[in-house]
């Protein structure tokens, strides 16, 4: 376990906490319900547990196995076992507690961070811009046509329609 | 610890433009029946990008700022989570056209893919871009495996912008279009519109509603059934099955072009003098 990595981690989830609990103030002010830096800590505290479980999650298991998932699918189901009503004592309390936190407004820190890093990969952007766009435009396109024929074949085979 | 303290200067801009983003907050924009909408997440990229474009923030600064993009979208995965255990019940209950359509999703890499490649000669970008429709979980699930900054990472980003500037304005266009060519039932048309993006639902949804109205509640129904099994399985359905699926099919679509040399494609300058 590497100290230099764990020490910035934790700095990186506290800072981005405290940003975001600042954001999501204006954010939902700006939406006529808004919700003190201070009500949001609970939420975003819940979020960073699961993420440091899922982070030991994964470290343990890199130590006996050369194959592993990346980390955030350990961070995922962590959270969503602790979630589930009924199987999770805290489930109530946690969906209560992250609910004041916007998922946007935890979103913007996290942006800046990349923009930040974006000028160096300007040139490749400026490359491939053009195509991205297009490209982009063909993935929505494809999933929403890949969904509809599905559906249409499923429920005319099931005779729902 | 003094070490962990020297690039307090990232989080301290990190912050600023977060704060400026917020206050600017949502705008929407609309002509006509089309809108589009600006949201803060974009306006932050963009004043760093400006900002590293005029050359004001220093090459090393870019360079720190991103390892803190995987460590900070790892509580974004725990956030999307949230989604999923209090829905579990809804997504057991949904019957098997519902969970089934949610395969339909690969087809962003089905459609697009082959268009990247065999048109645009796209580099790994392509992979990053085609196997989701780039939301947030998707840039989690490639800042965590590749970085943000990788080619891979530039497509997602380049898609990430692409839906949430005109993510709504195109699904309100496309699906109208679609539900006027009558080749699809409305509750299929329904349940597409379910593809992980509540604002890409609304949209999808108001365009479907609009033809048929008196179907309004049904279609509704499955959208948003559809919509949250999409959020609920839709990390592990691009990290499991589509992301694995678009490295395999870059890879044999690349292996025997003359565009593409070792995977990689081959610059129109090299290709020029090799004439």
């Amino acid at each position: 376990m590497n100290t230099a990595i764990w020490i910035k981690r934790i700095k990186c989830l506290i800072i981005v906490s405290a940003i975001t609990s600042i954001g999501n103030m204006i954010s939902t002010t700006k939406a006529g319900n808004p919700v003190s830096p201070l009500a949001a800590i609970p939420g975003l505290f819940f979020l960073l547990v699961c993420t440091i479980l899922g982070c030991i999650v994964y470290e343990l298991i890199n130590k006996v196995s050369p194959k592993n998932l990346p980390a955030i699918a350990y961070i995922s189901l962590v959270t969503i076992l602790l979630t589930i009503p009924g199987f999770s004592p805290i489930a109530e309390w946690a969906i209560d507690a992250t609910n004041k936190v916007g998922l946007l407004p935890l979103c913007t820190p996290i942006l800046a961070y990349a923009g930040i890093s974006l000028g160096k990969d300007l040139d490749t952007f400026k490359k491939q811009g053009v195509s991205i766009v297009i490209i982009a435009l063909f993935t929505f396109t494809g999933t929403y046509i890949g969904s509809a024929i599905i559906a249409e074949i499923i429920l005319r085979s099931t005779g729902v329609i | 610890m003094n070490e962990h303290l020297k690039d307090w200067r990232i989080h301290a801009l990190a912050f600023v433009l977060t704060l400026i983003a917020e206050f600017i907050g949502t705008q929407k924009f609309a002509f006509g029946p089309l809108a589009f909408s600006l949201i803060p997440m974009l306006y932050v990229l963009i004043f760093g990008a400006i900002l590293g474009g005029i050359k004001v923030l220093p090459h090393d600064m870019m360079e720190e700022a991103s390892p803190y993009i995987g460590i900070s979208v790892m509580m974004l995965t725990a956030k999307i989570a949230m989604s999923v255990g209090p829905n579990l019940e809804a997504v057991i209950n949904a019957g098997p056209a519902l969970i089934f359509q949610e395969f339909g999703n690969l087809g962003t890499a089905f459609l697009a893919l082959p268009i990247a490649i065999g048109v645009f000669h796209m580099g790994r970008a392509a992979v990053g871009c085609c196997f989701s429709i780039s939301r947030e979980g998707s840039l989690a699930i490639i800042a965590d495996k590749y970085g943000l900054d990788s080619e891979e990472g530039i497509g997602v980003m380049g898609g990430y912008i692409v839906g949430t500037v005109l993510g709504t304005l195109f699904y309100g266009i496309l699906v109208s279009f679609l539900t006027s060519l009558n080749v699809f039932h409305p509750y299929s048309l329904g349940m597409a519109c379910g593809t992980g993006s509540a604002s890409m639902m609304s949209a999808s949804l108001a365009a479907v509603v609009s033809a048929y109205p008196d179907m309004e509640a049904q279609i509704t129904a499955y959208a948003a059934t559809s919509n949250l099994l999409s959020s609920v399985d839709g990390l592990y359905m691009s990290l499991f099955i589509a992301l694995p699926f678009c490295n395999w099919l870059y890879k044999v679509m690349t292996k025997n072009s003359r565009h593409y040399k070792d995977g990689v494609p081959i610059p129109k300058a090299a290709k020029n003098a090799n004439k």
